[in-house]
Parts: structure tokens; C-alpha cells; sequence
């Protein structure tokens, strides 16, 4: 089995004064999806650049399939294949030109180019559209494309810079279900930059998140949801002295929190003990207006992190009753 | 299935296959510039009034100064139509340089140009591509031109040597010219700094002898003539049209188109180091 890994030390890339990735490092494991995880402008782009060899490094070093990204770009080119967040297609040019012309550049025959090229149209679903010239594609069908040429010349290695960003939820689930399959079928390692943390939490085993040009935190989904504290039950009632009341009946059961008419009950295992906290209460004549479950979820992390509004507001929250 | 024919336990044979697979130079060069010529024919807006232009110029030129030849000391007797349909050909060549450069800025724009330098493929490729395309577009032009001038009457002293001299000029200068417009648009990615940019050339094909012979022009213009190699091209597919073969002025010519061509390359194989470099 090759080297799949990717590998940052100490990545930094200076535009002038401006820091756009300062001091990145990270690992990858052969046939790992790794998402990068971060709002626009924190630096994700700029990382990807590096790693595929399209912009230098200020200082630090990447090695991509075990090949240094400055000193051995033909060779990271040859094992890595990149989706930009830009879609770099020829809109005057059509599906077919594209791809054979690609394949044809990391030296198949003409023939194997298109052998290739059919092949790849099939599997992002484009077959019947090979005639029409890619300016007349919706952005799901270019995406498609795009990824059918990150993928000409059969690399070992993935990089997607935010592919599903503008997609509609179709298409979005579409590129999903792929880069799931590359990576289980072929073992591929996939690096994969997101604004989205449904995709992250949907795709990567593995999350860092990234914020002024920085890794905040890293982790499995898991870890860093399990970071930001238990589930906890939320009751509101219309009088605060109810959930005062509320307070004595739950107070065994977790750590319980009152912010005026909402009692919010910490605990493990939250939706199994939600029969219970109702019954509680009604034995004890409490009628809670609404009753909801809150996961920690990756957005908790995220907004935390990237310091967002997650103090002020709500959690995303599940309603049970 | 089966996509990637190289499954896992024979990945290491396939990237040492992948990494010994080249495409060749020529037909790298060869394949971008097919993809670039494709891309121009799919919009022939973008050629069409350079051609329409250049054609304007010889019928406005041969029909103002057509009887001119016989007040001009050394083209008495001869074909104005002859002397002036190189220069014709010269700023038909200027304004189908813009078309390579324009390519460019496309590829920048779309952002296949960052897909096409992620490959293997040679920087040289990757401008030559464009540019040759850029100058077979010119060569069309040019024989447009030609054929329009023969139906006007136009005689080759040298027959159809000198008509094939005249469009080997024509793409040497367009290359250059080519390769001028690509590195502006290398460097500026702007499309209206392409479009300005091929016109700093434009003083060139009138800073000669544009309407009368070297030995004609006097003071600061003769000077710029002199050091214009437009002149020497000029003066070659004149001589082949009008006087037959003079080695010396038609090596002349040869010589001047092929150093602006280089240099203009090498001006735009710059650019592109400065371009990727610089991101």
C-alpha cells in the first residue's frame, strides 16, 4: 500500500503584513477524510493551495503522498487530484474535449484519454450531455464535471476546496454519496474544505477548525461535539416560580439550570429520560408550555470557536413535545 | 465500479506507471493549441472585424493612394496595391494577436488556466498552445487579405514563393505579437488591459514606411523606421512582391520577425514565472 498521507508542518503563507494561513499543521492518514472546516476567508483556500502545489509556501513544509509540495510538485500533481472552490472549466469547451484533454496530460494515449474520459461521464452522470458545451450546464452538472477532472488521472489523494458550496440539496447529496464511495472503494484520502458543518459532520472522520488562518480545535466529530458538554432538556413554563418548582422535582436527575422561565436539565442520554421528567412534573401539577431536547452539535463547536453568536442564542434544538 | 482500474493492491504499479507516463512535448503544444483554435472558432465574433478590418484598410488605402505610385520616386511603374497590401497584412496581424492574449485571460477568468497549470503539462506548452493558435487564426487572415488583393489585381513578382513569404512573415510576427498580448494578460488578468495592451503596438506599423519607401521619409520618423523592425518586414514582403528574390532583404526581414517573435516569448514565459510565482 502507497503513502496516501498528508501531512502540514508549520504551514504559514504571508501576503505582505497578512497572515491567510499562520502556522498550520495537521495529519492525515492514508484513506481518511479530513474536513477542514472554517467561515470565507479563514485561510481553507490558501491551505489547499499550498498542499497542491499551486501557491508557495512562506514557511513550513507540506508533503502530499510522502512528496514535498515545493520541491517535488510534479510528483504531488501526479498523486493528488484537486477540486478548486473555483470550478475551472472552459464553458466554450465540451465534457468530452475536456476530460480526454486531461487525462491526455498525465500522458494517456488519445485513446486511453477517452476510454477514460467515457468512463468518468458515466460515473458522474453526464453521458447525455457530452455534445453540450459546459457554459450551458447548471452549477450541479459543472460541479460533476469538475470532479470527473480531479479525477482523470486516477489519483491516490483528494483535494476538494468547498465542493458543494452554491449546490442545491440534490446535487449536494450527490457529491456526498461519490466522495463516500471513492474513499471506501478506493481507498482514497480526502481532504476537503467546508463552510458546512452538515458536511463535515456527514463526511470526515476527522475535523479541525479553522479560524484566522489558524486550527482552533481538531478532532472526530464525536470528540468535538462531546468537548462542548452533555445534551440537556429544555422546559419553559409560564411562571418563573413553576420552574423553580420544576427545579426541586429534577434536581437528582442532572445538573439543572433555571434562566428565568426555562429550566434546562443536563444530563446523559437525554431523549430516553424525557418519559420520566414528564411524568415528574405532572405528578407534581406542572405544565410545561414546550419541552425540547438540545444535541450539542457541531455548530455549537463551530460558533464557539470561531466566536460567533452561540452565547446569545439558542442552540440548534429538537422539539419533542 | 471499477473506475479506478488500479485497485488497491496494485496501487504501487500504477503510480510508478503514472509517474513515467509523459505526454510528448510536441503533442502538448500541438493539443493546446487544438483547444485553443476550438475555443476561437466557437466564437467568431472575436475574429471576424479583424478580418473585415484589414480588408477595409487595402480597399481604402489602394483606392485613396492607388495612382500614388507614380509621383513616388522608385515605385514608378510598379503596383501601389502591391506595396501597401503588407501593411495591411502587418495590422491584421496586430489586431488577431489580441486573440491569444484575450484566450488567456479567458482560461484565467474560468479558472481552467489553474486546472491546466495542476497537470503535468509544460509551461511552454501552455503559451505556445494559444499563441500558435493565435497565428494559424492570422495565417486565415492573411490569406483572406491575399485573396482579396489578388482579385484586386495583385501580381507576385516571385509568384507563389513570395505569397508563401508573405504569410510565413505574417505568423512569425503574429506569434511575437501572440506572445506580447499573452504576457500582458498574464500579468494584468484584465481583458480591457489585453485589449489596451496590443494597442502600444499600434504606433509601430505607422512609425515606418508605412505609405512611401525608407529612401522617402525624412527627420525623426526616418530615424524611428530604422530602428522599427516592422520596416524590415515590410520591406521583405515588398520585395518579394514587387522586385523578386533579394536575399539579403528578405533575410533581413526573416531575421527581424524571428528576434521580435523570441523576444516577445520570452517576454510572456516571464510573465508566466512572475504569475505563479507571485501566488
Amino acid at each position: 500500500m502507497s503513502n496516501r498521507e498528508i501531512v502540514a508542518e508549520n504551514l504559514i503563507k504571508r501576503y505582505g503584513n497578512f497572515a491567510a494561513v499562520n502556522g498550520v499543521s495537521f495529519k492525515v492518514s492514508s484513506g481518511e477524510i479530513y474536513g477542514f472546516l472554517g467561515p470565507n476567508g479563514a485561510g481553507k483556500s490558501t491551505t489547499v493551495s499550498m498542499m497542491t502545489t499551486l501557491a508557495l509556501p512562506t514557511s513550513g513544509r507540506a508533503l502530499v503522498g510522502g512528496f514535498d509540495a515545493v520541491s517535488q510538485a510534479g510528483e504531488v500533481r501526479r498523486v493528488a487530484g484537486v477540486a478548486l472552490q473555483e470550478i475551472g472549466l472552459d464553458p466554450l469547451m465540451k465534457s468530452m474535449e475536456l476530460l480526454t484533454i486531461q487525462a491526455q496530460t498525465f500522458g494517456y494515449s488519445r485513446k486511453e484519454a477517452q476510454a477514460r474520459a467515457r468512463e468518468l461521464l458515466d460515473l458522474v452522470k453526464l453521458s447525455e450531455f457530452t455534445e453540450r458545451q459546459v457554459g450551458k450546464y447548471s452549477g450541479g452538472m459543472r460541479r460533476r464535471l469538475d470532479l470527473a477532472m480531479a479525477l482523470a488521472h486516477e489519483p491516490e489523494i483528494l483535494f476538494l476546496d468547498e465542493p458543494t458550496t452554491g449546490l442545491d440539496p440534490a446535487s449536494r447529496r450527490d457529491i456526498w454519496a461519490e466522495v463516500r464511495r471513492l474513499n471506501k472503494e478506493h481507498g482514497m484520502t480526502i481532504f476537503l474544505t467546508t463552510q458546512y458543518l452538515e458536511e463535515a459532520d456527514e463526511l470526515a472522520d476527522r475535523v479541525a477548525i479553522i479560524k484566522q488562518g489558524q486550527i482552533a480545535v481538531e478532532g472526530t466529530p464525536a470528540e468535538l461535539k462531546a468537548s462542548m458538554g452533555t445534551e440537556s432538556i429544555n422546559v419553559s413554563f409560564r411562571e418563573t416560580d413553576q420552574a423553580e418548582k420544576a427545579a426541586d422535582q429534577l434536581r437528582d436527575m442532572g445538573r439543572v439550570q433555571i434562566d428565568r422561565k426555562v429550566l434546562r436539565l443536563y444530563m446523559s442520554q437525554a431523549a430516553a429520560a424525557v418519559p420520566a421528567v414528564m411524568n415528574r412534573l405532572q405528578a407534581a401539577s406542572l405544565e410545561p408550555i414546550s419541552l425540547t431536547l438540545t444535541q450539542p452539535t457541531l455548530d455549537d463547536v463551530f460558533l464557539q470557536v470561531t466566536g460567533g453568536r452561540f452565547t446569545e442564542s439558542e442552540p440548534e434544538a429538537e422539539a419533542v413535545a | 465500479m471499477g473506475v479506478l482500474t488500479a485497485e488497491s493492491e496494485n496501487v504501487t504499479a500504477s503510480r510508478i506507471a503514472a509517474n513515467s507516463k509523459r505526454m510528448p512535448f510536441l503533442l502538448q503544444v500541438t493539443t493546446m493549441a487544438w483547444r485553443s483554435l476550438v475555443t476561437t472558432f466557437r466564437t467568431p465574433a472575436a475574429i471576424i472585424p479583424g478580418i473585415i478590418i484589414s480588408v477595409f484598410f487595402l480597399f481604402v488605402y489602394t483606392g485613396s493612394l492607388g495612382n500614388a505610385s507614380n509621383f513616388l520616386p522608385g515605385l514608378a511603374g510598379k503596383s501601389y496595391l502591391a506595396f501597401i497590401l503588407p501593411v495591411s497584412i502587418v495590422s491584421s496581424a496586430l489586431s488577431g494577436a489580441g486573440v491569444a492574449g484575450q484566450a488567456i485571460v479567458r482560461d484565467i477568468e474560468n479558472g481552467y488556466f489553474d486546472k491546466l497549470l495542476l497537470t503535468p503539462l509544460s509551461r511552454s506548452a501552455l503559451l505556445l498552445g494559444p499563441m500558435i493558435a493565435g497565428a494559424v487564426t492570422l495565417g486565415l487572415q492573411t490569406i483572406i487579405v491575399l485573396a482579396v488583393g489578388l482579385l484586386l489585381g495583385l501580381e507576385s513578382a516571385t509568384g507563389l514563393g513570395g505569397l508563401l513569404v508573405v504569410i510565413a512573415l505574417a505568423l512569425i510576427l503574429g506569434v511575437g505579437f501572440s506572445g506580447f498580448t499573452v504576457a500582458i494578460a498574464l500579468r494584468t488578468g484584465s481583458a480591457a488591459a489585453t485589449q489596451g495592451g496590443s494597442f502600444l503596438f499600434f504606433p509601430l506599423t505607422f512609425l515606418t514606411a508605412t505609405f512611401v519607401p525608407v529612401a522617402l521619409l525624412s527627420g525623426w520618423i526616418k530615424t524611428a523606421a530604422e530602428y522599427n523592425p516592422i520596416t524590415y518586414i515590410l520591406e521583405a514582403m515588398r520585395a518579394v512582391l514587387l522586385d523578386g528574390w533579394q536575399a539579403e532583404v528578405l533575410l533581413r526581414g526573416l531575421t527581424s520577425a524571428s528576434v521580435l517573435g523570441i523576444v516577445l516569448f520570452v517576454f510572456a514565459l516571464l510573465s508566466l514565472r512572475s504569475r505563479t510565482a507571485r501566488r
